[in-house]
């Protein structure tokens, strides 16, 4: 089998999707790349069973094949090749690959392509659609705050409630919990589902910068997203999303709106004299007057700013983890935020001041303790 | 520190410098918390009743304890200490343990640390502390005592064995009154009495205490220093201004101090599964008596276990005072220093 494709198109197509190959996967035949040709249409899959993701490019082939090339090796030779057509030839009997180009030849040993994995499709499915820019949003409104521990894995993923009337993305690590919601992406069939975090990030790096439609479907057990050339299907996370509603406080009593560029300008310069173990920064709000203030014991330092706000209850200091707070300022971009509290160990609320029309978001966060606070 | 709290006031209000004053203790049945060493010279001790302490001094003047002050002033003093070393555990308010082995002064005598902590506290914080030395937390606790106030001394480990053999047995850090009465029982009234005893005697006579006073009249306490202090329970307790007598007077006493149980549980987001009633008599006598749960307790089952606690005991003495503490609690680390970072409670929304 031989085949003609452009360097550089290729490297761009392997590119998009190269984030899926792990360096130590479970079966070694995952190293690789699957190509697949049939008539003149190269299919590229790359797998790690959780996830996978393909593509198509167009190539010059006089006859259809499968083979399995070893991905890193191939990545690093195209991006080190000035752009050109380039040919490969593969030997089905001992699948090994050569690739010519102007400046000379490359001879790897590939693996035969029906030992790579079955990719699964979704079969009954539930289906969806939105744009790249909705779910570019919903990826990085929410995605940071999923949690790394394996022992808690419902939170290793964001959960996504489809109802009639809109779609709400939810991530939470324990500490601190992301809603999302938008209201312009609904479905007729109720569902929800929990997307593992590294497909989302996949589809995250991967997603284009100009918005066009995305094609979600899924079933139980796995969701499937098309945009462009790029298909990815993931494996769902089955357990159960802890219920979240019932957490997020409704009445908390202190509402204090403020310039998000200052407070986080402030949150970045207080956090550097935080204790490095809590990144514990005090908020403490007298009358109309934020006070910002950090202290690390171990060295000696401590900081504090004052900034005005409006507010709206009584006087209370509560503390938070600085990351946090910069974390959640960072991802909002409305001009002012409204932060609702009712007691040092009770949940804050982060909400942008000003609503958009289609997207409606609220961030919760878990207080760190004030030494001063039994 | 010595005299912290009557200090903090004298230092806050001039007009009490020179003079005895106690805080705490002006209600009929309150407690000195604390007494000036003016107020000392006329036998006024912290512990003592308000009425006997303005027996023993009719000039007394009583203040009222003002907890934030002293805590902010104790922290500012713990920070002077975290300036020497990391190894620091507050044993209350105004009295630390330090291990100054390796310090970030590199100062390689504890004795002037110990000198220039003092003087930082003095000049920085305006109060007057004393100091013991020594190779373990039991020997610098004792050393301490010897030239209180504003003073210092250091116990050597050649020095140690002989100083506690003369050490009176109710000097010793750990003996208390109780104790103390029951070793005088048994002729032993200083260190050199207690040594007499072997560990089997002791342990058969004190349980696990025997070991420990085995070990610490021959200058033996291994105990570190443990700079995480781990919060062990939560409680709430009261003593009534007059004895409590009967069911009609002991259950609305002890849902008052439910109710402030309540209120520190649900601010500190702290659950415990072992519930402990705690009686103290008109006699002074104490009885406790615990419930442990499976999983932590809701209020309303606390609450069920403190009644149930009470109907267990039988009760044919007035009662002074009542408790409620909870303990197994689900936190681990109650640093004063450091700030707990707190969790979304899904089980159990509010």
């Amino acid at each position: 089998m031989k085949f003609i494709v452009s360097s550089s198109a290729l490297l761009k197509q392997l590119s998009a999707i190269n984030g899926v190959v792990t360096t130590n996967p479970v079966v070694p035949i995952l190293e690789n790349f699957l190509f697949e040709i049939k008539d003149g249409k190269l299919t590229i899959t790359a797998s790690d069973l959780q996830t996978s993701m393909m593509t198509e490019i167009d190539v010059e082939a006089k006859e259809d094949g499968n083979i399995a090339v070893p991905a890193k090796i191939l990545i690093e030779t195209l991006k080190n090749l000035p752009e050109q057509p380039v040919t490969f030839s593969i030997d089905h009997d001992t699948y090994s690959i050569e690739i010519s180009s102007d400046n000379g030849r490359y001879k790897l040993a590939g693996e035969n392509a029906t030992d790579f994995p079955k990719i699964p499709t979704v079969t009954n499915a539930t289906a969806v659609d939105m744009s790249t820019e909705v779910l570019s949003s919903a990826i990085s409104n929410t995605i940071f705050a999923t949690s790394n521990d394996e022992l808690r894995p419902a939170m290793t993923g964001v959960y996504i409630n489809l109802s009639s009337t809109n779609a709400t993305f939810v991530a939470t690590d324990g500490h601190r919990l992301v809603r999302y919601r938008r209201v312009d992406v609904a479905s007729g069939d109720p569902a929800s589902l929990i997307i593992p975090r590294k497909a989302l990030n996949l589809l995250k790096s991967t997603l284009p910068s100009e918005n066009v439609p995305v094609s979600v479907e899924f079933n139980s057990s796995n969701a499937y997203f098309k945009f462009n050339s790029i298909k990815m299907i993931c494996r769902l996370i089955d357990e159960r999303f802890p219920d979240y509603e019932n957490v997020i406080p409704v009445d908390n009593p202190n509402h204090m709106t403020i310039d998000r560029m200052d407070f986080l300008g402030s949150l970045r310069r207080i956090a550097i004299y935080a204790n490095k173990t809590t990144h514990q920064v005090r908020l403490k709000l007298t009358g109309s007057e934020l006070q910002i203030s950090a202290e690390d014991l171990d060295f000696s330092n401590e900081a504090n700013e004052r900034l005005s706000c409006e507010h709206d209850g009584e006087d209370i200091e509560i503390g938070f983890n600085a990351k946090f707070l910069v974390e959640m300022l960072n991802n909002l971009d409305s001009k002012q935020v409204t932060l609702q509290f009712s007691a040092p160990n009770r949940a804050g609320l982060i909400v942008p001041s000003d609503t958009s029309e289609n997207e409606d978001i609220l961030m919760l966060v878990m207080p760190v303790m004030l030494n001063n606070y039994v | 520190m010595d005299a912290f709290y009557a200090s903090v006031e004298q230092m806050d209000n001039p007009d009490l410098i020179g003079k005895p004053v106690a805080v705490g203790g002006n209600l009929e049945r309150g407690v000195v918390a604390a007494a000036s060493y003016e107020a000392r010279k006329f036998g006024v001790r912290s512990a003592m009743s308000g009425k006997i302490a303005a027996l023993k001094c009719p000039q007394l003047i009583f203040v009222k304890p003002r907890f934030e002050r002293y805590k902010e002033l104790s922290y500012r003093i713990r920070d002077i200490f975290y300036d020497y070393t990391d190894l620091v555990e507050p044993l209350s308010l105004d009295e630390a343990f330090l291990d100054v082995t390796e310090n970030k002064v590199n100062n390689p005598s504890a004795t002037l640390i110990a000198q220039e902590i003092r003087k930082r506290i003095r000049e920085e914080v305006g109060l007057n502390a004393s100091a013991g030395i020594s190779y373990n937390k039991f020997l610098a606790k004792t050393a301490s005592d010897i030239n209180k106030p504003n003073g210092q001394a250091v116990i050597l480990p050649k020095q140690a064995e002989a100083f506690l053999e003369k050490l009176p047995i109710e000097k010793f850090f750990g003996i208390g009154k109780v104790t103390a009465e029951k070793m005088k029982e048994i002729g032993i009234h200083n260190g050199y009495d207690l040594k007499q005893y072997s560990l089997q005697y002791l342990t058969k006579r004190f349980g696990k205490s025997g070991l420990h006073f085995y070990n610490i009249v021959r200058g033996i306490h291994l105990s570190e220093v443990q700079p995480n202090r781990v919060r062990k329970s939560l409680s709430a307790e009261n003593t009534f201004e007059k004895d409590l007598m009967g069911r009609e007077q002991w259950i609305p006493a002890l849902m008052e101090i439910f109710e402030e149980l309540k209120r520190r549980i649900e601010k500190s987001g702290i659950k415990g599964r072992t519930v402990t009633l705690k009686i103290k008599y008109r006699d002074f006598t104490i009885h406790t008596r615990s419930k442990t749960f499976e999983q932590y307790p809701e209020e309303e089952k606390i609450r069920q276990a403190v009644i149930e606690l009470l109907e267990q005991e039988e009760l044919s003495l007035p009662v002074r005072l009542f408790g409620i503490g909870l303990s197994n609690l689900n936190i681990e680390i109650e640093h004063s220093h450091f700030g707990k970072q707190l969790w979304i409670d899904f089980e159990n929304p509010k």
